[in-house]
């Protein structure tokens, strides 16, 4: 038992190119259904209430992490919050350098206990700091397609 | 544990950045055969069971384990393939062993991270497809975004995340496995390209392609095989939230738990005092500090300092990553977590060369499953 002999030269070594084309559709659900239906027709968050644990889903979802209740108490809740934590990214999904970097931060949307990960916008770099203030930008009305891409991104208040 | 559980065999395909001369079934055939060799079995005679870790996607297959018999001589016989780590392929080997059913057990697990292309998306395909895959960042956005917060929240000094990096390139020149080894300054890693600030390209683990196969064995088989077993004395594996919306992301909650797992099942106290180094997930150099603490082998917050202060260094007070870590020797995919468990078996049985730890007797392994997961899982041993 062993390798007895190996390749001993790159020319020898081939490959075989391959690919896996995968298409999916991914239903949104009732609670991801219903939070992109506010943003396209009224222009607002929703969040879901675990009166149990007295916490404020954002993304809603129909269940409580915690305590595993079941949640069915809707409430509209801000578009504004404040800045968690950022990152300004360097690269595209390829791995190769962006012409133009990119700020991503994770909101904690303000009266909840989640938030949204998004894009600023409107604010240099080097002026966003944790804990700015900053409130959604949704896309015009006629331009929302249901998704998270219907807020344009974030800008910070003021 | 309700019964003694030993690794007796340990075996490996040298991690390097491209293998283009062996498919990844001969890196694990070449990985197997060290092994078996190491036990001094036969896997077509002596192995009641055989464990391999894979994730389809990073294998550019479906339906990984029909791929899995034969390079490990499992032909014919009870194979499993777990979609995690490595260190989650221990612990269902041990599961299996502790049942009293199976006395030998093998697991597996490798990277042929240099045959994947497109690895960047593969990662963004975990994140979740409504809320968060639409944004179509590079999914490394998530590690600088918890590294800022850890930064903020500890007061740790970016110094302290490229000295995790210059320490674990270092320990990586003494290892003859390793495929990064440098001798690098801080300078170095905080003055090379920036990826998602504050991560830089030195403070992010290059891939490498591997193997590790490690043959298990209950405690009575243990010692008729070998006058060296190195014994499973706990195993501890959670997760965090899958949501990045409900994260703590400025410490990693599925360290301190899987942590707490290990340490319960292995009767530990006081980590710090009772064990005796480490080797710890660093697939970015912030996780290796993050992960310390979490793992309470130091006070929140004091990762960073005592880095620093060289005490994690190989001849410090409590060595981690005497091997490299994933910075020094490659990240290996799923094979991670074996990669760290082969380093704390090869010190405990003292054969560790010229980065030996001195009357090494328990060491620590713990491995995180990258970004975007929160896929933590802890292994201690001793000799």
């Amino acid at each position: 038992m062993s390798l007895m002999y190996r390749i001993q030269h790159p020319r020898d070594a081939l490959v075989w190119e391959g690919e896996i084309p995968l298409f999916s559709r991914y239903t949104m659900g009732i609670a991801g259904e219903r939070f992109f239906r506010e943003i396209m027709e009224n222009g607002r968050l929703m969040g879901t209430r675990c009166p149990e644990c007295d916490l404020i889903y954002v993304p809603p979802r129909l269940y409580c992490e915690q305590c595993f209740a079941h949640l069915d108490e809707w409430v509209e809740v801000p578009s504004t919050g404040q800045v968690h934590t950022y990152t300004i990214v360097h690269a595209d999904l390829d791995g190769n350098p962006l012409e133009e970097p990119r700020i991503l931060a994770f909101i904690h949307i303000d009266g909840t206990d989640g938030g949204l990960v998004h894009y600023l916008g409107e604010v240099d770099p080097d002026q966003v700091c944790i804990g700015m203030c900053v409130e959604a930008v949704f896309k015009d009305k006629a331009e929302r397609k249901g998704g998270i891409l219907d807020i344009a991104y974030f800008r910070p208040v003021g | 544990m309700i019964r003694e559980v030993a690794i007796v065999g340990v075996g490996w395909s040298p991690f390097r950045s491209i293998t283009p001369d062996l498919s990844y079934k001969e890196m694990m055939y070449e990985a197997a055969v060290r092994a078996y060799e190491d036990a001094g079995i036969d896997p077509r005679r002596d192995v009641d069971s055989f464990v391999t870790v894979a994730e389809d996607f990073n294998e550019g297959t479906s339906i990984f384990d029909e791929y899995v018999p034969d390079q490990l001589g499992a032909l014919h016989r009870p194979v499993q393939t777990i979609t995690g780590d490595g260190i989650h392929g221990i612990a269902a080997a041990v599961m299996q062993i502790l049942t009293g059913q199976f006395d030998v057990v093998v697991v597996e697990a490798h990277s042929k991270a240099s045959n994947v292309l497109t690895l960047p998306h593969i990662l963004a395909y975990a994140m979740d497809p409504v809320f968060n895959r639409p944004l179509a960042a590079h999914p490394y956005f998530i590690a600088g975004m918890e590294m800022r917060r850890y930064l903020a929240e500890t007061g740790t000094p970016l110094e302290a995340c490229a000295q995790v990096v210059v320490k674990n390139r270092a320990n990586a020149l003494r290892n003859p496995l390793a495929g990064y080894g440098a001798d690098l300054t801080i300078d170095d890693v905080l003055a090379s390209e920036p990826i998602a600030e504050p991560l830089t390209r030195l403070a992010c683990a290059d891939h490498a392609d591997g193997a590790v196969v490690m043959v298990l064995a209950s405690g009575e088989t243990a010692r008729a095989l070998t006058d060296r077993p190195i014994w499973v004395r706990g195993i501890g594996w959670a997760n965090d939230t899958f949501w990045l919306e409900s994260r703590p992301w400025g410490q990693a909650r599925y360290a301190y738990l899987a942590g707490q797992m290990a340490y319960s099942t292995a009767g530990i106290k006081s980590p710090r005092t009772e064990i005796d180094f480490a080797e710890i997930d660093d697939t970015f150099a912030y996780k290796e500090l993050q992960h310390l603490e979490a793992l309470g082998l130091c006070k929140p917050g004091e990762a960073g300092a005592w880095t620093l202060e060289g005490g994690t260094e190989l001849e410090g007070e409590f060595p981690v990553n005497p091997s490299g870590g994933s910075l020094g020797e490659g990240h290996l995919l799923d094979c991670t977590g074996l990669a760290r468990v082969l380093e704390v078996v090869l010190q405990l049985r003292g054969e560790a060369g010229p980065r030996q730890i001195e009357d090494a007797e328990v060491g620590l392994a713990f491995a995180w499953r990258g970004v975007p997961t929160t896929s933590g899982a802890a292994v201690i041993l001793s000799n």
